[in-house]
């Protein structure tokens, strides 16, 4: 298999087949509104509420925001703020995140205003780029201001921000390959015939 | 599915009476209606249709609210114990049992994690589908080292039922020719990537008694005339089962049996039915129905029947035999012998190794294949290992590393998504799947006070690992990492999870507890499961197994219910039951 995979092709292919497939064994069952969902290929199905306030203040939505957007900066895709990771985070710690778990992620964020504050007399977002960049490479080899629980924290924040990119539409789509429906599984596929990793 | 064949109340007496719907009661409803017999099929959960029910299939990851996450109210208040479950999440959470709903108890310092499938299919739609036959070595287990008692049957009982089921479920694998693991009715094996490939030659240059061979599992690889006349299609590959598939590519009782048994037209179901007892008539020495509690009028009814089969999940048939007392049975029915609730066995998992594999960068796979490589047993099969009885199976993949790996490299920015967009390392992993042995005090028993909310006697398990089973994992542990030492794998952990970590229980193949045994004075059941004090009481879940050896048990109890189903039909028409 060296031929170059064309993902939008192979993801039309693969549901137009199984679809046919379905519909000629299983008849009338082809109109189940799990398989009109599968045939979809709008994302109109069970819309998340964008809107809905979460626990964070805007000026903790600010900084998760800037947080975010270095870590995953737009490149030639777009990066943390244009997936709405910062919405995302908002809205996830304040549904999925235990109490101490909300207290830890928020006690996170007022700990790297404070070490701002304290190195540049400004909260973080205030901070020249490079000065971020100093900041939280300090914070993720637990030097300088930062100890390991500050690592540890750094980690966590930097998995929550992935998690909610590489699971959005535009990381796992667009940054990365995805195939709803991939058909079958193929063990000798060469890498750069597909020039990206899978999303999952 | 046609709504007519759910019932509530009725005065009809059936030919046979079938409890639970998962693998075992799918497949005994499918045996029984196809040879005749008026079945009705007794379910505790809701009615669940294939494809029309599957409400968390096919949404992609960014169309759901939390990604998958399920909230975190909602877990504290109703899946503390089934968030353990590594599928559970929010598209799979409706098939998985609600802890409030569903109490038990366990001594503080004996855990045990009971997963729950409380709905049409049962578990049969969330399980893991991996799907290999025992062998002679499994059934002699107990009579050669003494642990339990002898199996009342052998390889010869089960081989043709072996066959029998793997054609209609449909098996993907290769023949390999290995005693410990006789080859099935296979459809085609899913593809090794080229890291597996590589990494296989090596481990089988190394070792002369170990081969790695493609996982065995209940998918349609390539699916034969009478899959697709079941209704069933071509695995496509998405590896988001146990959210159900419309496709019917793996096999449930949905996809598969419950078909073939709805064919027949003598299929009936009660659903939100708790079984609370079954009834025992102390003049004809039989058993004549089932008493049933339901689970949203809270109403109680009885159904009867000829014959009656206990499908209702290891635990949940235990709990029912327990509570079915009467004169002649005061400690539960069919349990003359003293065994019911004992011997409970689980499997050894969460012990293994994983490491990095140099090379390959540009070899990469298509896919999310639904199995994996797979080690067939070793231990004690030619040489006896000086530290511990019987054995286990080493099963992982190689797969490069994806973004969910990375969060714990160092690093951000452009450069760090672009490694993420490059994918990887190729990693390797080998974990165990280990027998554990049949102990008496691995027990249940139900609670002297406490009930559910309809009034049921709750269950009280006291589970806990021997020696035996402390050792194995320790091997378990140092093998994987041994041998992926020895192929020239790099950075090998090791890992063997704690108790509090993995549970007795997690690994979710309990059985035992209704043993079969060719002695009434020490077992529940004889070799055609078919209670030694009850001739017209069968059962053929996990409750029965006399041991557990290594493999997945689910197709053993697949060919042993199609065996028991076959020997009741007879013996009901010569009027012996």
């Amino acid at each position: 298999m060296t031929n170059n995979i064309d993902l939008k092709r192979m993801t039309d292919l693969n549901r137009r087949n199984a679809l046919k497939q379905l519909a000629a064994f299983c008849g009338l069952a082809i109109s189940a509104s799990s398989l009109e969902l599968l045939a979809a290929d709008s994302h109109s199905i069970n819309k998340i509420s964008k809107n809905s306030p979460g626990l964070l203040s805007k000026t903790q939505i600010a900084l998760v925001q800037q947080l975010g957007e270095i870590i995953i900066p737009a490149t030639e895709t777009p990066g943390a703020i244009g997936a709405g990771v910062h919405s995302f985070i908002d809205r996830h710690i304040t549904a999925c995140f235990s109490p101490e778990e909300q207290q830890q992620l928020v006690s996170g964020l007022a700990r790297i205003d404070n070490i701002s504050k304290k190195l540049w007399r400004k909260i973080f977002i205030k901070i020249l780029p490079k000065q971020q960049i100093a900041l939280l490479t300090d914070m993720e080899k637990a030097q300088g201001e930062f100890d390991n629980n500050d690592r540890i924290f750094f980690k966590q924040f930097k998995g929550l921000v992935m998690f909610g990119y590489y699971t959005s539409e535009i990381g796992a789509a667009q940054e990365l390959a995805y195939l709803a429906i991939p058909g079958n599984f193929k063990g000798d596929v060469k890498f750069n015939s597909l020039g990206k990793a899978w999303a999952l | 599915m046609e709504k007519n064949i759910y019932i509530t109340k009725t005065a009809e007496k059936f030919d046979a009476i079938v409890v639970g719907s998962g693998i075992t009661g799918g497949w005994a409803a499918k045996e029984l209606c196809e040879k005749g017999l008026k079945t009705l099929m007794v379910e505790r959960g809701r009615a669940v249709e294939h494809r029309k029910d599957y409400v968390g299939e096919g949404i992609k990851p960014w169309e759901m609210d939390n990604r998958g996450k399920v909230k975190y109210q909602l877990v504290e208040d109703q899946y503390h114990i089934q968030k353990k479950c590594y599928a559970f999440n929010d598209a799979t959470k409706h098939f998985f049992g609600n802890d409030r709903d569903f109490p038990y108890s366990t001594p503080k310092d004996k855990p045990f994690s009971w997963i729950r499938g409380n709905q049409l299919g049962g578990k049969s739609l969330t399980w893991h589908r991996q799907s290999y036959r025992w062998s002679d070595l499994d059934f002699n287990a107990n009579a050669v080292d003494g642990h339990g008692v002898d199996w009342p049957i052998r390889y010869k009982d089960l081989e043709a039922w072996y066959s029998y089921v793997e054609h209609h479920a449909g098996i993907s694998g290769a023949a390999e020719n290995i005693p410990v693991l006789p080859d099935s009715v296979f459809l085609p094996p899913f593809e090794f990537n080229t890291v597996e490939l590589a990494l296989k030659k090596k481990i089988e240059e190394k070792y002369s008694d170990r081969k790695l061979i493609m996982g065995r599992c209940a998918h349609l690889s390539k699916p034969a005339p009478h899959h697709i006349e079941q209704g069933r299609i071509q695995c496509q590959t998405r590896n988001e089962c146990q959210k159900g598939c419309s496709f019917g590519a793996y096999f449930s009782t949905q996809s598969s049996t419950l078909p073939a048994a709805l064919k027949t037209n003598n299929l009936t179901i009660a659903t939100n039915s708790i079984v609370h007892s079954v009834i025992y008539d102390a003049n004809t020495k039989r058993a004549t129905g089932v008493r049933v509690i339901d689970s949203e009028t809270m109403e109680t009814r009885e159904y009867f029947a000829k014959v009656i089969f206990l499908c209702a999940s290891t635990l949940g048939t235990t709990q029912v035999m327990l509570n079915s007392t009467s004169e002649a049975f005061p400690n539960g029915i069919a349990n003359s012998s003293g065994a019911l609730g004992h011997y409970l066995m689980d499997h050894l998992y969460g012990a293994g190794a994983s490491g990095r594999v140099e090379g390959f960068e540009n070899e990469y796979y298509s896919g999310r294949r639904p199995t994996g490589p797979y080690m067939p047993r070793f231990r004690n099969v030619l040489q006896k290992h000086p530290a511990f009885l019987r054995g286990y199976s080493l099963g992982g993949s190689a797969a490069r590393e994806h973004w969910d790996k990375f969060s714990e490299k160092d690093g951000f920015g452009a450069d760090f998504k672009q490694q993420i967009r490059n994918a990887g390392d190729w990693t390797f992993s080998l974990s165990g799947s280990g027998e554990m042995l049949p102990r008496f005090e691995n027990q249940v028993s139900l609670h002297p006070t406490k009930v559910d909310k309809w009034g049921m006697p709750q269950l009280h398990i006291e589970c806990s690992y021997s020696t035996n089973e402390i050792k194995m994992r320790e091997d378990m542990a140092d093998t994987a990492a041994e041998i992926l030492e020895s192929i020239g794998v790099k950075d090998v952990v090791k890992f063997n999870r704690s108790i509090e970590e993995w549970q007795p229980g997690l690994s979710i193949h309990e059985m035992g507890t209704a043993r079969m045994g060719k002695d009434p004075k020490t077992s529940v059941l004889n070799r055609h499961n078919q209670a030694h004090d009850i001739p017209n009481l069968f059962v053929t879940d996990g409750a029965c197994m006399t041991s557990s050896a290594w493999q997945n048990p689910s197709l053993t109890y697949m060919a042993i219910t199609a065996r028991a189903c076959d020997y009741a039909v007879k013996q009901l028409k010569l009027g012996k039951v």
